[in-house]
């Protein structure tokens, strides 16, 4: 590895409010709600201010459909020198995203990222990253405190409260969590520059094949976990139905309170008290 | 150091999205500026659009305007307590271009004209509110201020389109009478419906949309209510005088609660599942609320200029944003061309309105806000109709049919409704509308 040119941050391009069928279960995605999550954008501040603190030029790049460009047009605002697009699906697994960016990413003193993506990810792509530029890797930090150049401290979470101070070399992957930076505004000189910005694209197949032995043949489609309830106990089939349908059994109708505030108030607090929800 | 630009608009709305439209496409450096994430985010109207403004601004708009169905039955409601009587109209030529009206999104709709701003070249920025004007030592409007970091931009010309609450045109002090009764307040809900339950329930087919608006059912606060289609939601509400609900001492929600558990609305809203609430300021005043339209270095358009067209019979926006958008963008033209600025330069932008629908409607009608807003037209009235509505269509056998003569003159004495008041009422219609 050469001697690192630059700071890059890799940002994830995702619908930050999908409207999800309640029925089928299908994702509907806008692209005027997508954008950057808070964490891709703690991502982004924290490569600002190593470029800043290093002296050392920041690059965007993101992965994903060619709506993806809106981050890098976003990023674009803060002035970072180069913008990089890689065409990819939505939905793109992990690994494929590593390897479709660390080519591009080769020379990156530090390459800063989210610890997760609103959109389910499992957070993964910094450490597949890391394993494609042989890099060190530093994930879901709390905070970080550059030192010299190519040098800083970090700080991460452990299970019990405790905390980790870490310190992290040139060439490395981070993954920050959200509260670790509030993402600068951008100045309006930035953000009319970034309208016309250049953007590189750069195809999926420039990344060199993973030598994995194990490969992804299919992904099911996300279902939420059942929630486990004890099974009826009695012991006739019909009164078991009857139990888990709470068909025949009294129940009090919904009802709609239509009262003035106060009145209101009491009617609920009424209500759930005399249900045992309350004292 | 400041962006400088030719044209700094503010607002991406309707108004000003048609101005930056106009005024990019004749090459002038725009900046077209908008306090939401994206144009539209935050905006919220009743929910219906009459695009044809824009057949000679994008024709054949129809073909990729993003609207949720075409309203080819327009119907009106008169409603008293417990009775409403309609008469709906439908066309069949409203559902083929060029089309009459539209339900729309907002979100959608401003969206998709700031784009057509942005494909001719304005230079659309998000997330970024204008907080003031810059001037010069003269007073004269050099440009604005945001919130960005270094956010002064310089222009040669401001189009103010910042909506009914307009600080700039405040600021330049182009408002002399500011009036509590030039307002009114919109309140509507967004219910959502499966789309075959909607069409079922509304008889529609296809792309077809119905518009329902509505006199009376706002508990004795002058305004109205209106009842719109959309794909599989449905926009219902009203819309209040801001000072008759001031002293009415009620709250909007509860007038849209009566209004929905109204006999005739709430067999159309059953089942329905709130997906929105939203409120908004409407500028009613028309001629008597509209501010000075220029000062030197800038304008004024749509609902900052108060020209939003509120007539009864008429209800209309957008267009009028879109229609005062483009030709501020025409102005804008002419007077950078010719190197002044001034509000003298500037007078063309009036006389263009003037020359347009614009101020022709809104001087036409003038009058029919505070017709339509009277006691008379709004309890009165539908009184009197919907009882004599009730008396033709009961069959009050063995009693022999009484005539409509003698119906209409026992309405008019039980609802005390003085045959001078109606003849008046009459003669001021006949002028507004006729």
């Amino acid at each position: 590895m050469g001697v690192p040119r630059y700071i890059a941050a890799a940002l994830k391009w995702v619908d930050l409010r999908p409207e999800v069928d309640p029925l089928a279960g299908t994702v509907r995605h806008d692209t005027r709600t997508s954008g950057l999550s808070l964490a891709d954008a703690a991502a982004l501040e924290w490569a600002l201010r190593l470029g800043e603190s290093w002296q050392l030029p920041v690059a965007a790049i993101t992965a994903g459909p060619p709506e993806a460009r809106a981050v890098l047009r976003d990023a674009a605002g803060f002035g970072p020198t180069r913008l990089v697009h890689v065409a990819a699906d939505r939905d793109a697994p992990s690994d494929a995203i590593a390897r479709a960016l660390a080519p591009l990413l080769a020379g990156a003193a530090v390459v800063c990222c989210g610890d997760y993506s609103a959109d389910r990810g499992s957070g993964s792509v910094p450490a597949f990253l890391a394993h494609h530029l042989q890099a060190a890797q530093a994930l879901g930090l709390t905070s970080l405190a550059p030192e010299h150049p190519g040098s800083l401290v970090a700080q991460r979470r452990l299970d019990g409260g405790r905390r980790e101070r870490l310190q992290v070399s040139a060439p490395a992957v981070i993954s920050v969590e959200p509260g670790a930076a509030q993402l600068r505004r951008a100045p309006l000189s930035g953000l009319l520059a970034a309208g016309r910005a250049a953007v590189e694209t750069a195809a999926a197949d420039q990344a060199p094949e993973y030598g994995s032995r194990v490969h992804l043949l299919r992904t099911t489609s996300y279902r939420p976990r059942p929630k486990v309830l004890a099974p009826p106990r009695d012991q006739l089939p019909r009164a078991r139905l009857l139990a888990l349908t709470g068909a025949l059994s009294e129940r009090m109708p919904p009802r709609v309170v239509r009262a003035a505030p106060e009145q209101a108030a009491d009617q609920l607090i009424g209500y759930l008290t005399d249900n045992g929800y309350l004292g | 150091m400041a962006e400088s630009a030719d044209v700094v608009v503010a607002g991406a709305g309707p108004a000003g999205a048609a101005a930056a439209l106009v005024a990019a496409r004749a090459g002038l450096r725009v900046v077209l500026v908008e306090r939401g994430p994206f144009p539209g985010s935050k905006n919220m109207y009743g929910g219906v659009i009459y695009p044809r403004v824009l057949d000679t601004l994008l024709p054949r708009w129809w073909e990729e305007v993003p609207v949720q169905r075409w309203v080819t039955r327009r119907a009106t409601m008169v409603m008293t307590g417990t009775k409403a009587l309609t008469v709906e109209f439908r066309g069949e030529d409203w559902d083929a271009p060029p089309y009459n009206g539209a339900t729309a999104y907002r979100a959608d709709f401003d969206s998709w004209l700031a784009g057509k701003a942005a494909d001719a070249g304005a230079e659309l920025v998000c997330s970024t509110t204008v907080t003031g004007l810059l001037r010069d030592g003269t007073g004269r409007v050099t440009g604005v201020r945001t919130d960005r970091p270094d956010g002064d931009i310089r222009a040669s010309l401001v189009i103010a389109g910042d909506g009914v609450n307009s600080f700039l045109a405040k600021e330049a002090g182009l408002y002399e009478d500011w009036s509590v009764t030039h307002f009114t307040v919109g309140v509507k809900e967004v219910l959502a419906l499966p789309r075959e339950v909607l069409e079922d329930r509304f008889n529609l087919t296809g792309d077809e949309g119905l518009d329902i608006e509505i006199l009376g059912g706002t508990q004795g606060i002058p305004g109205g209510g209106f009842l719109y289609t959309n794909l599989d939601t449905i926009a219902v509400g009203v819309v209040l005088s801001l000072a008759g609900l001031r002293d009415s001492g009620k709250r909007p929600e509860d007038i849209i609660a009566a209004l929905k558990d109204h006999p005739a609305i709430a067999p159309l809203v059953r089942g329905g599942e709130l997906k929105e609430y939203s409120a908004h300021t409407i500028p009613e005043g028309g001629m008597d609320g509209m501010p000075h339209l220029a000062a030197d270095g800038m304008l004024v358009a749509g609902d900052a200029a108060h020209l939003c067209l509120a007539s009864g019979i008429w209800l209309e926006g957008v267009n009028f944003a879109i229609g005062s958008g483009a030709l501020a963008g025409e102005t804008a033209i002419e007077a950078i061309g010719s190197g002044d600025t001034s509000a003298a330069a500037l007078s063309g932008y009036r006389r263009r309105l003037e020359n347009s629908f614009v101020l022709a409607n809104h001087r036409k009608l003038r009058g029919a806000h505070k017709l339509i807003l009277g006691k008379r037209a709004q309890t009165v009235y539908p009184e009197l109709a919907c009882g004599i509505a009730q008396r033709v269509f009961t069959v009050t056998d063995p009693q022999p049919k009484a005539g409509l003569r003698r119906w209409v003159h026992d309405e008019r004495k039980r609802g005390g409704v003085r045959l001078r008041d109606i003849v008046k009422d009459g003669w001021v219609g006949w002028r507004t509308f006729g």
